[in-house]
């Protein structure tokens, strides 16, 4: 019985092994905003920063040059300013736990 | 085979081998000091084959950690590994303990308690009870899981020098299996208590709902923690009073059997998300 329970655990989707992640953004994932100054991306444990951080990218997939920080439990990209249109953000965070988490959210920017 | 669960394996077989080492020092120094009609015990062959398992445990969750973190395994991973992450650097202290255990080993005096100790205590700072603690009480998180994982340490590890003076026919074994007992029902009572409390901080609260295969090994554990506690409380309160070392140690060797796959399940446990 135990045995078949590990073994089911690790046989189960990558979810059952992931750990903490994002909590919240802003903007919000699938959100309408006005060209933003900051990005932040709020976690819900402490990240390592060496293996923690994110991307943009605009409609095309094209990458948006930015700058990243990572703080004790938050990622902020500074764009120096988005034009209309649909973007997407990749993150990928590591907590203390030494587990990684990945994922992306998009949101559009209004005249 | 999915790294995440050898990285269980690997944490599993770190607690075990650090608990043996621990307990069994721990215990076997309080033989020497309460007890000194009973010469001292010095189960070598445990005590080397604990500190190379703990020692290859951690270079192999090492390993897997970095493969998780890095997503590679080479030298830029791994020295931003042990130079820039809490994992990492207190890898190196915990590898610092085991390696300064070498030459304290077979005496077993005070300094090798203490440095089985922390090699055993340091990873609850990455525990899932240290980052599931609200924020600002992360040490106190980190401190209840380290009490956590020191009582079982010496419940286990203490079952494993009463299966040594059985096994060379000590004559005063019920006077070691009493002063075990005195000793070891605190140990329980503590680590009952942080157990609850970890459970509680990791699983309530606004986290979501509780992983069903979290809950299904915690269940498997938990089950067998009473399992042991009924052996022992049987070893305690009924066979110690008629002299029934026979069955004593038989009944310590189950529970010893069932303390190491709780240990290892306590493994799986730390690398299972438990909340959804």
């Amino acid at each position: 019985m135990l045995l078949s329970m590990l073994l089911a655990a690790t046989a189960a989707s990558t979810p059952v092994w992931a750990h903490a992640g994002l909590k919240s953004s802003d903007p919000a994932a699938n959100a309408s905003v006005k060209s933003p100054s900051l990005i932040r991306l709020f976690f819900s444990e402490s990240l390592e920063p060496a293996f923690s951080g994110a991307s943009l990218s605009d409609a095309t997939g094209k990458t948006i040059p930015v700058s990243a920080a990572v703080g004790a439990s938050a990622i902020t990209l500074m764009p120096l300013s988005l034009k209309p249109g649909a973007y997407k953000v990749d993150w990928h965070g590591v907590g203390h736990d030494t587990h990684r988490v990945a994922g992306s959210f998009t949101f559009k920017v209004i005249p | 085979m999915d790294p995440s669960a050898i990285q269980a394996g690997a944490r599993g077989l770190y607690y075990a081998a650090t608990m043996l080492l621990f307990g069994d020092l721990a215990f076997s120094l309080l033989i020497r000091a309460k007890l000194p009609i009973i010469p001292p015990t010095r189960n070598r062959w445990m005590r080397w084959s604990a500190l190379a398992l703990a020692g290859a445990a951690a270079l192999a969750w090492l390993t897997t950690a970095v493969v998780g973190m890095a997503g590679t395994f080479d030298q830029q991973a791994v020295t931003a590994t042990v130079t820039l992450t809490l994992f990492g650097q207190l890898f190196l202290v915990r590898m610092l303990a085991l390696v300064a255990l070498v030459p304290v080993l077979r005496r077993g005096a005070m300094p090798a308690v203490l440095l089985a100790l922390t090699a055993l205590a340091l990873p609850a700072a990455t525990s899932h009870a240290a980052a599931a603690s609200p924020a600002g009480f992360t040490v106190l998180g980190a401190s209840l899981d380290a009490v956590h994982l020191a009582t079982a340490g010496f419940w286990i590890g203490g079952l494993a020098v009463l299966l040594g003076l059985h096994r060379r026919k000590e004559p005063n074994i019920l006077l070691a299996l009493s002063l075990f007992s005195e000793w070891a029902m605190i140990a329980v009572l503590l680590l009952v208590m942080t157990g609850l409390i970890n459970a509680a901080s990791i699983l309530l609260g606004d986290k979501g709902a509780a992983s069903l295969v979290y809950l299904a090994v915690l269940s498997v554990k938990l089950v067998l923690v009473a399992g042991m506690l009924v052996l022992a409380a049987m070893n305690r309160f009924r066979l110690m009073p008629q002299n029934r070392d026979q069955t004593i140690a038989r009944n310590a060797a189950m529970e010893l059997s069932a303390g190491i796959i709780v240990v290892l399940l306590a493994g799986a446990l730390g690398q299972l998300q438990p909340t959804l």
